[in-house]
């Protein structure tokens, strides 16, 4: 049933999530930084042994396949690259919420943490080739947490997929999915997921990111380009036919982009290739490695 | 007797009453359907991307990811059943080629991806008698062999026949 939500439920509903380990949260908080160093990384993974273990099945999993057992973790992180470390940690820290099924869009378990895990590849590579001055791997991660609002107001949305799908495909005043979110349950998953970045803490590029990235326009101008770069990788994650059910292609792109973003349509189309192919091979690793999402 | 599961840039034939070819979620990607009468073989591609000039590699490995290597790729499997090399008589379907709501052109793949498989299709001088195209949701697409029958479903909607 579809059941609205104010605000005061709202925040109940973001309390009851656990919050993210320490490291998974000072690995954010690091990584969001423009002058860190990958030292800070590898220093922060050595303090916490679960992750040094998962780092290191993940890097020796089948889908690299190394030559020989890696079994320093500085050149495991070195290797890998710190999304990939990120990955982990939240995908341990946070794995249930991500894993989540998704009644309310009628998505299966594991297709948010798909759906995610494409639009941060995309939203990387839209950075690399089109050679926009921001971090590559800060793209990556947003990319990996835009859509955790997700997750929490999906239990209320339970049963409305027709009713959504029929306020967006009305003549009159068309909506975008967003918008019959915040009709039907009261909040959209870019408010809710606020909230919980809020409670997590997040660096405000994250929270940026996770707010407006179906409205970028509105971001601070500060962030403006990387909550772009995330627009186009869940665009892209979309377009691939990784959505998270009901309402997959069913928001508004921004042609705004263009003002920060540089893309040929040939680039676009790389850029979509090469997140078939990175997804394979991730997607291989954390599942070769035990990692449950 | 089973069901043929097609994943992305994957394409696949069948002939045996019973079995089902199947491919989920197709965003603006295109599945191209061939149904021959004659043979009773039916097959589908999805098709990713129009062109595969912008990586051969890929197509080599994968020629059903692009428009130009798919097709020719799926007459070639269905030709080993008996249907005919160039595609004469048969029955062409597509569907997908969905699109974002977007004002520019650059993320209408959808619709370049459309474009570029009936160009194709018209060199070997075939051409699609049913589409299902473009709109901004994703389409799930069944065959049955046995009938010939093409389902789409999407989330939010009935069921419905191409
Ligand atoms: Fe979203
Ligand atoms: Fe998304």
């Amino acid at each position: 049933m579809v059941t609205q939500i104010n605000q005061q439920e709202l925040q109940k509903i973001v309390k009851a999530v656990p919050m993210l380990s320490p490291s998974a949260s000072r690995l954010l908080q690091i990584t969001a930084n423009p002058d860190h160093d990958l030292v800070e990384v590898v220093n922060l993974v050595k303090t916490d042994a679960n992750l040094t273990a998962r780092v290191l099945k993940v890097i020796n999993s089948a889908a690299f396949g190394m030559a020989n057992q890696i079994t320093s973790i500085d050149r495991a992180i070195a290797y890998l690259g710190e999304r990939i470390i990120i990955s982990i940690a939240i995908g341990d820290s946070a794995g249930k919420l991500f894993g989540k099924e998704l009644s309310g869009y009628e998505a299966a378990g594991g297709d948010l943490w798909k759906h995610d895990l494409r639009a941060a590849i995309a939203a990387r590579e839209v950075v690399a080739q089109s050679g926009l001055d921001i971090s590559t791997e800060l793209a990556f991660t947003a990319g990996l947490l835009h859509d955790i609002g997700k997750a929490l107001i999906s239990d209320y949305l339970q049963g409305s997929v027709t009713e959504a799908v029929a306020l967006i495909s009305q003549e009159e005043q068309p909506h975008d999915y967003l918008a019959a979110e915040k009709k039907l349950v009261g909040f959209d998953h870019t408010e809710a997921g606020y909230e919980l970045a809020k409670a997590w803490q997040l660096p405000d590029e994250l929270a940026e990111v996770i707010r407006y990235h179906h409205e970028p326009a509105r971001a601070n101008e500060e962030y403006r380009a990387l909550v772009y770069a995330v627009h186009l990788g869940d665009n892209i994650a979309m377009m691939g036919g990784f959505g998270t059910g009901a309402d997959s292609m069913r928001y508004k792109l921004d042609p705004g982009y263009v003002n920060y973003i540089k893309l040929s349509p040939n680039t676009l189309e790389n850029i979509m290739l090469t997140v078939d192919m990175e997804f394979e091979k991730l997607e291989e690793s954390f599942s070769d490695s035990g990692e449950k999402n | 007797m089973g069901q043929i599961i097609l994943g992305v840039g994957d394409y696949g034939a069948s002939n045996a009453p019973g079995d089902d070819i199947k491919t989920f979620a197709l965003g603006s990607c295109v599945s191209v359907i061939f149904l021959d009468p004659k043979t009773r073989a039916v097959g589908m591609a999805h098709i990713a991307l129009p062109d595969s000039s912008i990586n051969k590699a890929k197509a080599t490995e994968k020629p059903g990811y692009f428009a130009d290597t798919a097709i020719p790729a799926l007459l070639e499997l269905m030709a080993k059943s008996g249907c005919d090399k160039r595609g004469k008589g048969m029955v062409v379907k597509l569907c997908g080629g969905a699109n974002v709501m977007d004002t520019n052109d650059t993320f209408q793949i959808g619709k370049r991806n459309a474009l570029a498989i009936k160009k194709i299709l018209w060199s070997f001088g075939m051409g699609a008698i049913a589409e299902d195209l473009g709109g901004n949701f994703s389409r799930t697409v069944s065959i049955s062999v046995s009938a010939g029958q093409v389902t789409l479903s999407s989330p939010g909607k009935p069921n419905w026949q191409l």
